[in-house]
Order: structure tokens, then C-alpha cells, then sequence
């Protein structure tokens, strides 16, 4: 027993950090806002670091890693705001993949030219799926989405709601943190009655309350990357809890960072708005709350999940 | 990333669970607030250390197993799957235990430790004071040199256990001179000392659960100092740290705490309020959050990591979940929420527990307090009154 990350789960998450940040900071997302919403060179730079490959398994050119390494990638995705369809390409539909068999595609996945999005039922539109099935665009809150009606057909399978809501949490404890960071920093410099807005109790309880948020949401988030990566027999409650209170914690960072932000949280200039609305589009995406919400239920008061202090790992 | 338990680690779950099984009392005790339930309490205290499970992570040297916090959490999760009572010396075990560990001499360890685990000797704290409750640096009770002793000259208040316990100890003013954390020393002193009059306080719930204490010309001994005179400070924060974060409250109370209620809601079904199922979900999810959170520290400590201001996460959390929990079950019991005993005879537990919860976001320092901290040490924004 033995809940933590390895050195290199670490060093690896470290890394993609270092590089978006470096890469992709708030310019980056202004200039996609004006010119467009996608950037080859963007892309490119997620392959060349082996992002692409990092869920293919060996045989098909890819790195082979598990689900772990790729939530503790997709929460720096989160932190970002990182509009390029990694996640959905190489972190939901190619474990999927990989479950179902169909490894045709995983070399082209793995070299970065194939990208892939998977219409489900849960969801009423396809993130960046215009090109494999087009139809009517749908235009997200979230400037940086580009989505498309949800085509005739698509999966029903819960696996793969599975992928995508383990998914979605993870970015949305990344956007949590980056928000609140965002939020802290503003009022470290915002002054107003001779002293930073951040040294009164008013702003700071706010803000300890979202650390609050943030911290619990992760084990929940760790534990359902660990129980999904394994096929434990109660991933899906996990994946469901991790999205509930990955999705709660986004939510009230959002609303706490516009309210420290004071007028100039709603305005377009200050950067905050790109991660507040990636948080209101994943807090519905990959199944809403009150789907996981019930999914939850019925496995702790439905009875299928043994519960109490002896079942913490059940 | 390991979440199977090893076959010892399984093992070890089940000698606890058995001896759990054996020996928890079928009735649930009087609460420990009063002189009936402190007596039933300490008596189980002497049982638990009958089956040597007063302290399962110190030293068997000092009436301990050696155990380390994997086992410590298994351990836990058992006495309260077993429901286990509330432990009386809960100020000792947690709180003084650890300290000492950390500050005493090897005589003090040999002295205080062995006594503490055996149940033997129930420590109160007596930190507040009338002027000094948040603002703990505010402590007046002044303790002189004279040769080998201190003379404790002050008063303390809220001081939990006090009413009963056998010992106390607290931070006292050494420096007559100093003024905020400098000058306090940490001291621990026999409540029946001579020149002591505790009062107990009656509180919210009838009963009489921490004391005032005067301190009137109290002499003790130099050797009851802990870590030096002047120390006082770094020492109490220590404690304070040690209350807050992993030991006090483990997860397996609030584990037990969210499966009654789950139970509650499940017996309740139809009147119950809506909202108060996705409450019931929410208190299942959160002690989970809060088991694993607990599991990810231990092994981080486990690997030679502290646990240092985000102790203060901790007890907003569990302090806020345990209200929670109490109130939603409040909420399910309706008019029968009001009654400290239900028509067949059983004690209403809820109730007490829900008094009792909101007691948590106040001891073991503020949960404003703690924001305080958060805000400050955790997320770097400007201390209060900073310009």
C-alpha cells in the first residue's frame, strides 16, 4: 500500500509543465482566440515531446505508459488551457482503443498524424470531430472549442465515458489550480484602501476555501486513475467521484477567482476567462454531474459498493 | 502507485479485527462529557492497553508496537468498523505523545510515555486562556523560576478534559518581560497539584467536558519542562500541528460516521428532504477524499516527508464534513431530531453528534484561523494588518 507517485511519474508531469508553460501561456491563447483556434506548430510540439505515443503500447511504436501518467499529463493540459485535442486523441480514444482490439490507427496516433474524436451518447456534440463527421458546427462558450453535433450514431459504451470523464477531472483539477494560482497572484498586486486586496480576511478565507476543494479532489482523482488503469470492478464509481468534486472544485475556484478578480474578472482583457469557461464546458462533458452524481448513488446507497471505514480501498 | 495491502498488512486487519470483535462494549458508553462516561471511557482505555493497542506507532520501549502509519490507519479503520469508543486520553495519545517524542528528554519519554500508553494517566490541554483563545500568543498565566521549581501563578480556560484528567499541560509565561511568542514555556503539571481549582464549565450539551483552572502559587518541578524555557512557542505549534494533521482525526471515524448515515437515509427513505440524498453522496465521497488524502500523507511521511500548514486543509475538511454529515442526519431524523432519546429507549446519537461537530471547527485552533494559515503559508498572500 502505497499511495503515491513514483520519481518518475513526477519528473514526467514536471516536465510537460515546464514546457506549457513556456510554450503556451496566456499570448498563445489570445493570438488562437484571433487567428483561428489550432496551430500545427502547437501540435507538432506535443509529438516531438512523445505525448502522442505515451498510451500506445511499444509494439505500436508508442511509449506504452498507463493511466496514471497520462491524468497527471492531462491535469497540466488543464493548467494550460491547452486547446489542442490531446487529451481526446491520445488519452481517451487510444486506451479504447487499445481495450477493443483496433490498433490499426495507434502508429499513426503515436507519429502525431491522426487525430481522433469519438462521438458518445452522453455527449451532445464532438470535440474537434468536424472533419470525420461533419454536420452542423455548435459554438461552446469556450472560445477555444470547436465542436460539432453529435452525429447519428456514436458509442454508448461506458468505458469510454469512463476515459473521458477520468479525463475531463483531471483537467479540470489542472484549470482549478491555475485559477486559483491566477487568483492569488492578482490579489497579491491589486491594492485598494492602502493595502493588497489579498491581505483581507474577506478575499483570503475565499481563496483558502477553493485550496481547500483543490486538495481533496485530487486523491479522488488519483484513485480513480489507479482503479480505471487496473479494471478495478468499481472504476466507474471512482471516475464518477473524481469528476463530481473535480467538477465542485473548478466550479467554486471559477466563481471565487472572477469575484477576487473584482470588475476586471469580467472583463475579456484579463486571462481568467479562457480557463473559467474550459471549466464550464467540462463540468458537462463526459457526462454531466448529475449523471455521475447518480452513478455514485446508486452504488453507495443502491448498496453495490460495500462502504465504511474497513472498505477505503474497495 | 500500490493500492493492494500487503499479506501482513491483511494479516495485521484481521488480529485487530478479531480482538475489535472481543472486546468493543455492545452498548455504546455514557458520553465522555460526564463522570459516568469518563469512568466507562478510562475503563476502556486499561482494555485496549490489556491488548496492547494503546498506541500502536510508538515504541514498544515505551508502550507501544513499532508500527508504522499504513498499520496505524489499518488499525484505525478497524476500531471504528468495530465502533469503538471516543478515546479519553485522545490530548495524551495524539497530542502530548508526539511531542514529547519530538522534545522530550530520554527521562521524560521513560517517565510520561510508558503511563500515557497503558491509559493510566489522562492528560488534559490547557491552552486558552480568558484573553488568549485564537490568539494564543496572547497567554498571560505566568510561570516563576524559584530554585528547582516554576510557581504557576494565572488561570486557564476550555480546557478539554480538565474536569477528570489526571495531568495537563500547557504554555506559560517564564519571561515576565516577553511579550507574544517569545518568553512561554511548555510545562506539564499534575492537576491535583496544590494551589490548582478547576471549575468545571458546563456546556452546550448540559454536561461538563473542559474546566476553567485557576493556578494559584502552583509549584512544578523544573523537570516538567518541556524542550527548554523560552521553547514554549515552537513546542505548542508543534502540538498544534500534530491536532490538526494526521493523528487526531483519522478517517476511519468520518468512514463510519458517512456509512450510518448512508443506513440512516437508506431507513428514512421517504420522508427524508430531497437535497438530503446528494448530501448523503457527498459525506460518503468526502471521507473517502478525506482516507485517501490520508493515505497519500502517511506514505509521504512514510518516505521521510513532514506534514507541515497543509495540516490545516486537514482539519478544515474533516472539522466541516463531520458538521455536515450531523446536520444532513438531523435533517433525515426531523421531528424526531430534537429527542436526546428516541421513544424505544436508545440514546440519539445523532444529536450528541451533531453537538458535538460544532465544536470542530473551533478547537484545534479556528477553521478561520486556519484559512488564515492557508491564505498565508500555502498560497503567499500578505499577512493580516500587512500594508
Amino acid at each position: 500500500m502505497d499511495f503515491r507517485f513514483t520519481d518518475d511519474q513526477l519528473t514526467l508531469a514536471e516536465t510537460v509543465r515546464d514546457y506549457l508553460a513556456g510554450t503556451h501561456g496566456p499570448e498563445v491563447l489570445r493570438r488562437l482566440d484571433s487567428e483561428g483556434n489550432r496551430d500545427p506548430a502547437i501540435w507538432q510540439g506535443l509529438v516531438d515531446m512523445g505525448l502522442t505515443a505515451l498510451l500506445v503500447p511499444e509494439e505500436h511504436g508508442g511509449l506504452g505508459l498507463g493511466l496514471v501518467e497520462a491524468a497527471l499529463i492531462a491535469t497540466e493540459c488543464g493548467r494550460a488551457c491547452l486547446a489542442e485535442p490531446l487529451v481526446d486523441t491520445a488519452f481517451v480514444a487510444v486506451p479504447w482503443l487499445v481495450r477493443r482490439g483496433e490498433t490499426a490507427e495507434l502508429g499513426a496516433i503515436a507519429a502525431g498524424t491522426r487525430k481522433v474524436a469519438l462521438p458518445h451518447v452522453l455527449n451532445p456534440w464532438v470535440a474537434d470531430g468536424a472533419d470525420e463527421f461533419p454536420g452542423q458546427l455548435l459554438q461552446s462558450v469556450d472560445p477555444l472549442r470547436n465542436l460539432v453535433m453529435f452525429p447519428a450514431s456514436g458509442s454508448a459504451d461506458p468505458h469510454l465515458l469512463d476515459l473521458g470523464a477520468l479525463m475531463s477531472a483531471a483537467q479540470l483539477v489542472g484549470l482549478a489550480e491555475a485559477m486559483l494560482h491566477q487568483a492569488t497572484e492578482y490579489a497579491k498586486v491589486r491594492t485598494q484602501f492602502g493595502q493588497p486586496v489579498g491581505a483581507f480576511q474577506g478575499l483570503k478565507h475565499q481563496l483558502a476555501s477553493c485550496a481547500v476543494a483543490v486538495e481533496f479532489a485530487k486523491p479522488a482523482l488519483w484513485r480513480a486513475a489507479g482503479a480505471l488503469e487496473c479494471l478495478s470492478s468499481n472504476a466507474s464509481v471512482h471516475v464518477s467521484h473524481a469528476k463530481v468534486m473535480a467538477t465542485d472544485a473548478a466550479i467554486q475556484t471559477a466563481e471565487t477567482a472572477i469575484q477576487v478578480h473584482g470588475a476586471m474578472g469580467y472583463t475579456y482583457e484579463v486571462d481568467l476567462h479562457f480557463w473559467m469557461k474550459r471549466a464550464w464546458a467540462l463540468a458537462g462533458a463526459w457526462g454531466d454531474r448529475a449523471c455521475h452524481l447518480k452513478r455514485i448513488d446508486q452504488a453507495v446507497i443502491g448498496g453495490t459498493l460495500p462502504i465504511g471505514p474497513e472498505h477505503t480501498f474497495a | 502507485m500500490h493500492l493492494e495491502y500487503t499479506p501482513e498488512q491483511q494479516a495485521f486487519r484481521a488480529e485487530v479485527r478479531a480482538w475489535m470483535e472481543a472486546h468493543v462494549p455492545k452498548e455504546p458508553l455514557v458520553t465522555l462529557e460526564c463522570r459516568e462516561g469518563y469512568d466507562q471511557h478510562v475503563e476502556w482505555e486499561r482494555t485496549l492497553a490489556s491488548g496492547n493497542w494503546g498506541m500502536v506507532t510508538w515504541p514498544e520501549a515505551y508502550g507501544g508496537r513499532g508500527l508504522d502509519l499504513i498499520q496505524w490507519l489499518i488499525f484505525e479503520e478497524e476500531y471504528f468498523r468495530a465502533g469503538g469508543p471516543n478515546r479519553a486520553n485522545q490530548n495524551g495519545i495524539f497530542l502530548l505523545g508526539p511531542t514529547i517524542m519530538e522534545f522530550g528528554t530520554e527521562e521524560q519519554k521513560a517517565r510520561f510515555l510508558p503511563p500515557m500508553a497503558r491509559g493510566e494517566v489522562i492528560w488534559a490541554q490547557a491552552w486558552s486562556e480568558p484573553g488568549a483563545g485564537s490568539d494564543m500568543a496572547a497567554i498571560q498565566s505566568k510561570a516563576v523560576r524559584d530554585g528547582d521549581h516554576y510557581v504557576i501563578t494565572g488561570q486557564k480556560t476550555w480546557s478539554s478534559r480538565a474536569a477528570f484528567a489526571d495531568w495537563g499541560f500547557g504554555i506559560f509565561r517564564t519571561d515576565p518581560d516577553s511579550k507574544r511568542h517569545k518568553g512561554l514555556t511548555f510545562i506539564l503539571f499534575d492537576l491535583n497539584s496544590p494551589g490548582i481549582t478547576r471549575r468545571p464549565i458546563r456546556q452546550l450539551h448540559g454536561d461538563t467536558g473542559f474546566a476553567e483552572l485557576f493556578f494559584d502559587e502552583v509549584r512544578v518541578p523544573v523537570e516538567n519542562c518541556l524542550a527548554g524555557e523560552g521553547e514554549g512557542w515552537n513546542v505548542a505549534m508543534a502540538t498544534a500541528g500534530f491536532e490538526r494533521g494526521l493523528m487526531l482525526r483519522s478517517p476511519g471515524r468520518f468512514q463510519a460516521t458517512a456509512k450510518r448515515l448512508v443506513e440512516l437515509y437508506r431507513a428514512h427513505e421517504a420522508e427524508a428532504p430531497p437535497a438530503a440524498r446528494e448530501a448523503v453522496v457527498q459525506a460518503w465521497m468526502q471521507a473517502q477524499a478525506y482516507a485517501w488524502n490520508t493515505y497519500a500523507v502517511a506514505a509521504r511521511i512514510m518516505a521521510g516527508g513532514k506534514i507541515g500548514a497543509e495540516a490545516s486543509l486537514n482539519k478544515i475538511f474533516w472539522s466541516e464534513l463531520d458538521r455536515a454529515m450531523h446536520r444532513t442526519a438531523m435533517q433525515i431524523l426531523g421531528a424526531h431530531a430534537e429527542l436526546k432519546r428516541f421513544g424505544n429507549g436508545q440514546i440519539n446519537q445523532w444529536l450528541e453528534g451533531y453537538i458535538f461537530s460544532l465544536s470542530g471547527p473551533i478547537y484545534a485552533g479556528s477553521n478561520e484561523v486556519q484559512r488564515n494559515i492557508i491564505a498565508e503559508r500555502l498560497l503567499g498572500l500578505p499577512r493580516v494588518g500587512a500594508g
